[in-house]
């Protein structure tokens, strides 16, 4: 269905994640590791891939210089191909000056050239911090069938939690007739997932008079949706269904990386069909190996990793050696780390390259997830 | 400077049984994770070697289909390349199936812009700075130099391979099959490097020696009748050919061993191979692993000891692995005991409950049965 040009995906990857700390010191978001072997950007651009978008634009601004070179070409992703163009998109010198992106609608603004070079119908807006598997397709199709000008995909959540979302609305056709950004009150469970299809020409026009606005934050979730809701556009909810999860934060990205370990399945990384598959860089590393003394269950592990010790309902990363004796539980080790002889670790999460020294003990009996970051140089 | 070409050999590859009787050797899975030929493909990758040509006897498809374009090998992708090459006039008369034949009817070898080859098999396990060994060949103005290794247990691992004899100037001055009588000798890894007016003259002259000969027949002739400059340098680094379908398993479980895997291993010289875009290992609640090399996308419940499981292999709850080698994309159904088994890929043990082999008599599944 998708044709050459006729959606074009523009990923939000630009964001700082302050709330992930020292993880994204140095690093964007998107480009955090995740579950043994990914970077949290890789599930928007498969998703893309499989859904056959060959048009992806990825906006980046924080700490872009890794990002670009990871997303480089597409080529991880397949989206290097004849009808490909895979682009990363930074703020730039222009003849009106130099700009950071103020907001999220600002960052698609300032590429009103990129988007009208490509020329498409309509336009997918993503978010590159998001962990989920879908095929765009569905959602495509709700839109056009219902001749919307906007298509937002909303998830329930639980109503404790909704406060922290952006909140529709919607009438019996799910129809959305009331939008809450961050409500104190909310009025419905339904949550925005930040993944938008607009019609292009209706997009332009909002994002032209937006930036005009000198009162506008230049923010789809609190300006351009608002806008176009006043001004009695149609907006249609597309109910996603599966897992999905917002990993902006120390405890969630955690839980993320569990969910995975713990085999609960939703997200279904094993996926036997190999063209709905999450796509990484491989890196050539020699099998994961587990020593004579070793012992891991209820975990994943990636290739390259040597387990020499003990690991329970963990994620153990590329290059990642566990110690003889050194025992972790409930961790996150991300690439390269090391856990010393006898070191004992429960809860953390552990930045790339970092050391956890022998024989001491972390965060042991305790709930709340700690982060471990020693690794820079 | 010196233009190097690399020729990947697959014309001498041994025949390691049920393993082979469906793929190239090149083709065939190692520790779950590479294919053989890897090593080889990368030793020229890291030499900094691009222009690569695989000698393909057969089993085309399943080479093109682990090689791809080849650039994961190759350094710059548009000057560089992994040229699979097939000899068509061979394939309806195996025994003109040569290297040789394979290389008149698919290269021009005077038109090529080189000025040294390096020729090597797809069997050997080996990282191998082939540098070095290129600037010792120039400096000593050979025509041909043998890689050869000086090794201690020729009657155990290097059975049925070349061994040579050099004079103090490293000369080879005679070349027979090792037979295992002595522990000690020189033992030829079927590597050579040659310069480009060799090579043309080494074609030129089989099609009066031998049209059946071999690149390597023709060397053992050179050094047989004295009539050319056939030289000799001693590689010291790992290097084990994989000859037999036992040695296959026994070199691949060895390298479960640290020090083993360290002398093949090294961080700056890494072996490439084609990516799957598998999920990491998943383990169980009940997972029970030890002394094992378990690759991406495998999903374990049960007991692994001193094993390698590939890729996408499931071992269901309750099962006991021991000693043995799992393919890709094998399932180990519940409760199944193997012990010194090789189970091929696209497997299914459903039924069957217990297999138990030995070190000297490994029971072999073959691909795709349900058992």
């Amino acid at each position: 269905m998708a044709s050459k040009n006729k959606v074009v995906a523009m990923i939000l990857a630009g964001g700082k994640g302050t709330r992930l700390e020292s993880l994204t010191k140095k690093t964007a978001k998107p480009a955090v590791s995740f579950a043994a072997k990914y970077r949290i950007i890789d599930f928007p651009l498969s998703n893309c891939a499989n859904s056959g978008i060959n048009t992806v634009g990825v906006l980046t601004q924080y700490e872009s210089t890794f990002l670009d070179s990871y997303i480089g070409n597409g080529e991880k992703w397949g989206l290097n191909g004849v009808h490909c163009l895979m682009s990363t998109l930074a703020p730039r010198q222009t003849e009106e000056g130099a700009n950071w992106y103020k907001g999220t609608a600002d960052a698609i603004t300032q590429n009103i050239d990129f988007l009208d070079g490509a020329d498409p119908e309509y336009v997918l807006i993503l978010s590159g911090d998001h962990i989920y598997k879908t095929n765009y397709l569905d959602m495509i199709k709700l839109h056009i069938t219902s001749e919307a000008d906007v298509t937002i995909s909303v998830i329930e959540v639980d109503p404790s939690e909704a406060s922290r979302f952006g909140i529709m609305v919607c009438d019996k056709d799910d129809n959305i007739i009331q939008f809450q950004e961050k409500p104190k009150n909310p009025i419905s469970n339904l949550a925005s997932m930040g993944v938008y299809i607009f019609s292009w020409k209706v997009l332009r026009k909002y994002l032209k008079d937006d930036s005009k606005d000198p009162n506008s934050e230049h923010d789809f979730g609190k300006n351009i949706i608002p806008k176009m809701l006043a001004s009695k556009k149609k907006l249609k909810a597309y109910r996603f269904k599966g897992y999905w999860k917002d990993v902006g934060t120390l405890a969630s990205l955690h839980e993320a990386n569990m969910d995975i370990a713990l085999d609960k399945m939703e997200l279904n990384l094993y996926d036997e069909d190999s063209s709905n598959r999450i796509y990484t860089e491989d890196v050539y590393s020699v099998p994961q190996y587990v020593g004579k003394k070793g012992s891991i269950k209820r975990s994943i592990a990636n290739q390259g990793a040597i387990i020499l010790g003990h690991v329970d309902s963990s994620v153990i990363s590329t290059g990642v050696t566990i110690e003889p004796d050194a025992k972790v539980s409930r961790c996150v080790v991300m690439e390269n780390a090391i856990v010393k002889r006898g070191a004992k670790v429960h809860n953390a999460i552990i930045a790339p390259n970092s050391v956890v020294l022998e024989d001491s003990e972390i965060n042991l009996g305790n709930d709340e997830v700690v982060l471990i970051d020693n690794g820079r140089k | 400077m010196n233009k190097v070409i690399g020729i990947c050999d697959l014309h001498n590859d041994p025949h390691l049984g049920e393993l082979t009787k469906n793929r190239p050797l090149g083709a065939v899975t190692f520790l779950g994770r590479y294919g053989l030929i890897d090593f080889t493909l990368s030793n020229f990758s890291n030499s900094h070697i691009d222009k690569v040509y695989v000698l393909v006897r057969k089993g085309i498809v399943a080479l093109r289909k682990h090689i791809g374009s080849g650039s994961i090998w190759t350094n710059n992708t548009k000057l560089g390349y992994v040229e699979l090459l097939i000899n068509e006039k061979g394939l309806t008369n195996k025994a003109f199936n040569t290297d040789i034949n394979n290389i008149k009817s698919g290269l021009d070898i005077d038109e090529l812009d080189f000025d040294q080859a390096v020729i090597a098999p797809g069997y050997m396990l080996s990282s191998m700075d082939f540098r070095p060994l290129v600037s010792k060949h120039i400096t000593s103005g050979a025509a041909i130099t043998c890689i050869y290794k000086h090794v201690d247990n020729a009657d155990k691992d290097y059975f049925q391979c070349d061994k040579y004899k050099l004079d103090s100037d490293n000369h080879i001055v005679k070349s027979s099959k090792n037979h295992g009588r002595t522990d000690e000798a020189d033992i030829s890894l079927d590597t050579f490097i040659i310069s480009k007016k060799a090579l043309l003259k080494l074609i030129k002259d089989s099609s009066k020696v031998s049209e059946l000969y071999s690149i390597k027949d023709m060397v053992n002739h050179y050094i047989e009748d004295g009539s050319y400059d056939v030289r000799g340098i001693e590689f010291n680094g790992y290097v084990v050919p994989i000859l037999t379908l036992e040695g296959y398993v026994s070199h691949s479980l060895n390298l479960l061993n640290y020090h083993i895997r360290n002398q093949l291993f090294f961080e700056d010289w890494p072996i490439y191979t084609t990516t799957h875009n598998t999920p990491p290992a998943l383990y169980g609640k009940d997972a029970d692993v030890q002394n094992s090399f378990i690759a991406n996308g495998a999903i374990v419940k049960g007991k692994v000891y001193n094993s390698i499981i590939s890729r996408d292999v499931v071992i269901e709850k309750g099962s006991d692995v021991r000693n043995s080698i799992i393919f890709t994309k094998t399932l180990i159904g519940k409760d199944t005991k193997l012990d010194h088994v090789l189970i091929d890929k696209n497997v299914k043990v459903l039924n069957v409950k217990k297999m138990v082999g030995s070190e000297e008599d490994i029971i072999v599944i073959s691909q795709g049965a349900t058992i």
